[in-house]
């Protein structure tokens, strides 16, 4: 037991002075800053504040496979060149932010428009909010007050708050998405773990399809399928690869080791 | 000449049964013809990209046929311009990297 605990210390320390190699010591965010997406591709370059996107909110409503799959926003930050043009033609944010579509019974509020005035500037500032003093529409406290709890990351099991029914996360937009067939979802597995004493990993495709589907993750984030066919390592996951590109930004991060590392480790005697 | 209104409407019961046997590109694998109006590679992007999570219990030709479909329909996608030429390649991609590797997948075993 002394020794789970000797080297669970030693992969946060392994994760901290990876981080700290970068020349740049970051804090952990706070429970509403978890998941926030920073855009400026083009924000800056034409006068406005960039955007500051909160995960947290959208994936209370939307399944992830919705926004990166039907609605092809890139799985990182700037990744996607999300320009003024593309959402007033009804793309990307403009699928949703065109003052037209109704989301839960409230209409969403327009994003860029070509001609705006002095009064639309509040409706700009409420996504062109970075080093702004804009108030939220949504104030994550109350949002999540009745959700349960969980350690670290946003402080929300949403897995359970969707099981709870607290959330209902639309997977389907009528002229956006493609009408598919029920997904066959793929057996759990185990993932042995590189030390020894330290628990395997037991993963489940079906926690991760209901909300991703399957292109979303292969091949681009997980090439190999077959078990075993391709070697992670902590240090590639911490950087940000595999795991990684959600279990460091909007999913529980991987600080959280007992949510993945399940399987109880089977002590052998010595002989 | 008494007889021609009913030729005529004999042709136009044939030719609704012709229509009606025709499938429908949601379950067909075999590839659509290269040239498509807009209308049509509009269905056959949604019927090829309707099944992505089909993928892993497809089998090796069907897998390859919808690559190939794949592959038809980015040259009817790419005449498109702006946003929506942007949005469908990247969705198109997605669906095509999918199939490709589950293929590869497939064949490897």
């Amino acid at each position: 037991m002394a020794r789970f605990f000797v080297v669970v210390a030693l992969i946060v320390a392994v994760a901290v002075t990876a981080e700290a190699q970068t020349g740049v010591k970051k804090r952990r965010p706070l429970p509403y800053e978890y998941g926030r997406v920073i855009l400026n591709n083009y924000s800056e370059k034409a006068g406005f504040a960039p955007v500051v996107f909160e995960h947290w909110l959208h994936r209370s409503k939307f399944t992830c496979r919705l926004c990166h799959v039907d609605i092809a926003f890139a799985m990182k930050a700037g990744g996607t060149s999300v320009s003024a043009s593309d959402n007033m033609s009804g793309y990307y944010c403009g699928t949703c932010h065109n003052g037209k579509t109704s989301i839960g019974g409230e209409k969403v509020f327009a994003s860029c428009s070509k001609k705006y005035s002095s009064d639309d500037m509040t409706r700009c500032n409420r996504c062109h909010s970075l080093g702004k003093n804009v108030k939220p529409q949504y104030d994550f406290a109350a949002f999540t007050q009745r959700f349960p709890k969980e350690r670290f990351g946003n402080g929300v099991d949403w897995e359970k708050a969707e099981n709870d029914g607290l959330i209902k996360p639309l997977d389907f937009l009528e002229g956006v998405s493609v009408s598919r067939k029920p997904l066959a979802v793929q057996k759990d597995f185990a993932l042995d773990a590189k030390l020894e004493s330290m628990p395997a990993i037991i993963f489940s495709h079906r926690k991760h399809t209901v909300w991703n589907g399957c292109e979303l993750c292969h091949p681009e984030i997980f090439t190999g399928v077959k078990k075993g066919a391709t070697k992670y390592s902590m240090v590639e996951i911490f950087d940000g690869k595999y795991c990684g590109v959600c279990h460091r930004t909007v999913a529980f991060p991987l600080i959280d080791c007992q949510r993945c590392h399940t399987r109880p480790v089977e002590w052998h005697k010595p002989a | 000449m008494k007889a021609w209104p009913v030729v005529q409407a004999a042709t136009l019961l044939l030719a609704f049964l012709a229509a009606s046997a025709a499938p429908d590109p949601r379950e067909s694998i075999l590839p659509f013809s290269i040239s498509m109006a807009q209308e049509d590679w509009e269905k056959e992007f949604q019927a090829v990209c309707s099944r992505t999570d089909d993928a892993m219990i497809l089998t090796v030709q069907e897998l390859r046929i919808l690559v190939q479909r794949c592959d038809e329909l980015k040259t009817s996608i790419d005449r498109l311009e702006g946003s929506r030429r942007k949005v469908l390649l990247k969705r198109l991609q997605m669906c095509r990297d999918l199939y490709a590797f589950t293929l590869d997948t497939k064949e490897r075993d």
